[in-house]
């Protein structure tokens, strides 16, 4: 027997074995949650993961054992993680749709159905920029390919030439959805001509045929070649979900016919026929197999609990200590907001290798709102990448990069359009870190403009830092001059945590007196811009400046207003507002967005806690009106609080 | 001014309707001639106009939807913006509750300068009287303040004064002038205590302990203040041997160098103010303890005989306070009678007795 074809022999029945064995457990209650079979697709992951080596990426889904177990996971490690046990391969943070193994390439299976698909193009992206000669792999279902993320990721992955493998295990339907019905065109691999890549469809029960596709595609992927999608025509031969009925969608004939085509009966009768392989010596692997995973099922079982004083460990990096703040020179002519976090983001790129940018635009042409000019023609397409209109591929692939070793930036223009990725934002990109217990770190910074103005109307204005402040493992970061932008911008660059950096249309063009040497300003922490005694009133980006305006008017009548900005909304640093409100006892907050469950009531909430005893007057809140954002001047205007609102409010509040 | 909103009489033979529903909220602005709450006679269901404007206040305690109703009770008011509600409810701010706990400002006799009333921190720190900041005491004297408290608070003192025979106390201290008065009283207490044990227990918990042993507190004053160091097992020691433990606690109390086995486990006490020429006073109990016992003035006196004669004697009046929870006053003047019978008779064999 050659090590390839004992490998795969091997590994297909490894799979199987512990699939079964799982099975069994499910059926003792030894798994807390789902657990979906890999049993007749072992051919696939098998197949694939032939080819690969540890530093090559593997992305999948929610019916990963096999692929974690091909790519080299140690059974008990799985068994363990379905145990919910800390020596799980996620520490019990995942069960079986979210395992994690970095150190072996198996950079994580996800419950969400296609994210797998860009991750696996960031890993292939990351690759390029760092000429490592890795590939990213994503394994995925018939169901993920009519999803979004199929025709985004493949699009860009073929247009950068990424080494990417994309395997469709077609197993012919999504949950009991048949794929015959939910595609137009269920010829998967023909698909693959939309985007001009080689599509490949193989028999996905024929380890051999798989591993001479799967080689064929990685040897191409390595040598620059691009990406390969490759359909595995398959079929699972247990239900969706251990526990689940499934004779309502196919019949038990099929589910028999099929079984009969099982890839490790075929496989072992090649080998034998072939005379690759006797009896005696394949018997004697199934037993050392049955073994193995008797063995990991019998420690898994003994196998201690997590500590749940743990729960909380890991949403974000650990925390990096900053040096000193620069001293704004007055010397120096004032600079844009812009131009601001456009000298960070060079002096860095210029130290990291790294780091890349994203964007519609911000190439050649250096950024709707020159957050990257001149850039281009020092750093290439490569590291400023315009991109196809696809918010959320384009997003997720950049989470897949910043999980496999550089530093993406996504400069997405208008917070409007980063919605789009919404789910890649706050269902991979925010929780990987925590996921994988901190193994993954996910240094991404997405930033763009925000807030009305400019008649932009509703689809260039929106305000959605309180949404995403909601998400743990994000920092959101909203800046209000050109000093703090720079040294915000630097600190998010640096950070390991993902950033959204959120920048006020309306301030983008708005000067100030900047240090020319590179600076960090620590997240969460609050300036006071204005000290006063009679009310403390927080507001963030043009909001401030307006508070500022109002509370100047205000002096001339006596009233001495504290100004606060948070800076960022998440962390949001309730240290210093309390401390204000402890010397003020009253407090306003100014923010333009929608006032339900925003960022406003946040701090009252907070404020009516922690400093009860401190208010002398109700918390108030001024926000911009419920509605979306009108065109027509006169409707704009009317959409948020004006300098006038603010100062009637603080009136308002010194009086009550 | 806030509107009384009352219960109308149906038609003239209404004693009693139920009040049905109020048809605008609590905290809504009411225009006048809009509906404002449903009442039922014996005969009709009305619908009710307001007559005013305002905001809607209904109090806690008005009538419930269904409660019997008889004309001209309360329902509710209307209210002008910003109007304090009449249903004598203050509002106060939380910092201006803190402050007044702060300040010991009674929030009820202020007026609030905030929306409706509300009481503010400035109205708080208005009426706070404007005392001068004092310095605050010595330590030693925070704590006296706390246990004389401790002690008025939890006990039920009585005393009893008594004037007795001194001469033979007066004689010893003669041949010795080493000797104390308060010395001869220690052993001479510690004698008396043997046969009234009740003086010198405690209570505690519904139940009288004890004495662990006739352990003896002298109150001596020192520059710093009262301190009470003890005279363990006294009932064991002779007058000299007490006297002489008596001047090393008094020398070592004015250096503030008593350690705290000097200090503690007193079972009674004995507080001598002669020396300023005071004859009788009322002792405050070192709480826990039971009894305290007073020394006056040693006194030369005219002293008159049942024979119609006049001799002079010396003299001094025992104040005893003791804690009527444990003991009524019976025995307790059995007590003092044992003193003044020990104070003639025990003093016979001398001070090393
Ligand atoms: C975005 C998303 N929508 C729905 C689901 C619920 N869901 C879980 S598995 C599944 C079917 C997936 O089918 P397929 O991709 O073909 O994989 P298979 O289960 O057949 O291996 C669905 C719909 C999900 N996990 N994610
Ligand atoms: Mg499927």
């Amino acid at each position: 027997m050659t090590p390839h074809s004992r490998f795969l022999y091997r590994t297909m029945q490894l799979i199987r074995v512990t699939e079964e064995q799982l099975a069994r457990c499910h059926a003792r209650g030894l798994i807390h949650g789902a657990c979906h079979t890999y049993v007749g697709e072992e051919a696939i992951a098998t197949g694939v993961c032939a080819h690969l080596t540890k530093e090559d990426a593997v992305f999948s889904t929610h019916r990963g054992h096999g692929h974690a177990l091909a790519k080299g996971m140690p059974p008990f490690e799985l068994i363990a993680e379905l145990f919910g046990r800390k020596a799980g391969c996620s520490r019990g943070r995942g069960g079986s749709m979210h395992l994690f193994s970095p150190e072996i390439g198996m950079m994580g299976t996800s419950g969400i159905v296609a994210p797998c698909i860009l991750q696996a193009a960031g890993a292939g992206y990351s690759a390029m920029l760092r000429k490592t000669k890795q590939v990213g792999v994503a394994f995925f279902g018939d169901g993920a390919v009519n999803n979004g993320a199929f025709h985004e990721g493949l699009n860009m992955a073929s247009i950068w030439k990424l080494p990417t493998l994309f395997v469709c295990e077609n197993n012919q339907f999504a949950t009991e959805v048949p794929f015959q019905y939910a595609a137009g065109n269920p010829d998967v691999a023909s698909r693959a001509a939309s985007y001009g890549m080689p599509g490949i469809q193989v028999d996905g029960n024929d380890v051999a045929a798989v591993s001479q596709a799967a080689e064929e595609a990685i040897v191409r992927a390595r040598s620059g070649g691009g990406p390969t999608l490759i359909e595995c025509k398959t079929y699972r031969t247990r239900p969706h979900a251990e526990g689940m009925g499934d004779y309502t969608y196919r019949t038990r004939e099929d589910v028999a016919a099929w079984r009969e085509r099982c890839p490790i009966k075929r496989y072992r009768a090649a080998l034998l026929a072939a005379g690759e392989a006797t009896e005696a010596e394949l018997n004697a692997i199934d037993a050392e197999i049955q073994a193995e995973v008797a063995r990991a099922t019998a420690e898994a079982e003994k196998a201690a609990w997590p500590d749940a004083a743990d729960a909380t460990a890991h949403v974000y990096a650990p925390a990096r200590s900053v040096g000193p703040a620069a001293v704004p020179d007055e010397s120096r002519p004032p600079i844009s907001y812009a131009a601001a976090t456009l000298e960070a983001l060079d002096r860095e790129m210029a130290d990291n290798p790294n780091i890349f940018v994203f964007g519609e635009g911000i190439g050649v042409r250096g950024g709707n709102f020159a957050t990257t000019a001149g850039l281009f023609s020092k750093y290439g397409p490569e590291r400023l990448r315009d991109t196809p209109i696809s918010e959320r591929g384009f997003v997720g692939i950049a989470c897949g990069a910043a999980m496999t070793g550089t530093r993406p930036i996504v400069d997405f223009m208008f917070i409007d359009f980063i919605n789009d990725s919404f789910g890649e934002i706050i269902n991979q990109i925010a929780k990987m870190q925590y996921m994988s217990s901190g193994r993954l770190k996910m240094p991404l910074l997405m930033r763009g403009c925000v807030g009305i103005g400019h008649s932009a109307a509703t689809h260039h204005s929106g305000s959605y830092h309180s949404i995403y402040s909601h998400i743990p493992g994000l920092r959101v970061v909203m800046p209000s001059t050109p000093y703090d932008a720079k040294g915000l911008f630097l600190h998010a660059l640096r950070s390991d945590d993902p950033v959204l950096f959120l920048e006020h249309r309306e301030l983008m063009s708005t000067k100030g007196i900047v240090p020319a040497e590179p600076y960090e300003i620590e997240f969460g922490k609050a300036r006071v811009t204005r000290t006063g005694k009679d009310v403390t009133v927080v507001a963030l980006a043009l909001m401030l400046h307006r508070v500022q305006t109002a509370a100047e008017q205000l002096e001339g009548e006596g009233i001495s207003v504290e100004i606060v900005d948070p800076r960022t909304v998440s962390p949001l640093d309730t240290g210093t507002i309390l401390r204000s409100l402890q010397k003020t006892g009253r407090l306003l907050i100014v923010d333009e967005a929608f006032g339900p469950c925003g960022i406003a009531a946040e701090i009252a909430a907070h404020a009516a806690d922690a400093g009860f005893n401190d208010l002398d007057a109700p918390i108030k809140r001024l926000n911009g009106a419920f509605a979306p954002t009108p065109y027509s001047p006169t409707l704009e205007a009317a959409v948020t609080p004006p300098v006038e609102a603010i100062t009637a409010a603080i009136r308002d509040l010194v009086n009550e | 001014m806030p509107i009384a909103i009352t219960v109308p009489r149906l038609g003239w033979s209404m004693e009693e309707g139920t009040f049905s529903a109020w048809l605008k909220q609590h905290g809504e602005s009411v225009e006048p001639g809009e509906m404002l709450f449903a009442i039922e006679s014996d005969k009709v269901t009305m619908d009710v106009e307001a007559l005013d404007g305002g905001v809607l206040y209904v109090p806690a305690d008005a009538p419930q939807p269904g409660e019997r109703v008889v004309p001209g009770q309360l329902l509710g008011y209307l209210l002008a913006a910003g109007e304090a509600a009449p249903d004598g409810r203050v509002a106060v701010t939380p910092r201006a509750r803190r402050v007044a706990r702060e300040l010991d400002v009674d929030l009820k006799s202020l007026q609030g300068t905030g929306k409706g009333g509300r009481i503010r921190e400035r109205d708080v720190r208005g009426a706070a009287p404007k005392k001068p900041q004092q310095p605050v005491a010595q330590p030693l004297r925070r704590t006296i303040a706390a246990r004389m408290m401790r002690s008025t608070q939890n006990t039920a003192p009585v005393t009893l004064m008594r004037r007795v025979d001194a001469t033979s106390m007066a004689a010893m201290r003669e041949q010795d002038k080493q000797i104390s008065y308060t010395a001869i009283m220690v052993k001479l207490a510690a004698q008396a205590l043997e046969q009234h044990p009740l003086l010198a227990s405690r209570w505690e918990d519904d139940s009288i302990v004890a004495p662990s042993g006739t352990h003896i507190g002298i109150a001596v004053d020192t520059e710093h203040g009262l301190i009470v160091p003890v005279i363990r097992d006294a009932d064991q020691l002779s007058i000299t041997q007490i006297a002489a433990r008596l001047r090393q606690l008094v020398q070592a109390a004015h250096a503030r160098q008593l350690k705290p086995e000097d200090v503690d486990g007193g079972v009674f006490t004995i507080t001598n103010l002669g020396a300023y020429g005071v004859e009788a006073f009322t002792p405050i109990l070192n709480y826990p303890e039971t009894a305290v016992l007073g020394m006056g003035a040693v006194q030369w006196e005219p002293v008159a005989l049942g024979n119609g004669h006049l001799v002079t004697r010396q003299q001094i009046t025992l104040s005893l306070t003791f804690d009527h929870r444990v003991l009524d006053g019976a025995p307790a003047a059995r007590f003092l009678q044992t003193l003044a019978e020990v104070m003639t008779t025990a003093l016979r064999s001398g001070p090393h007795a």
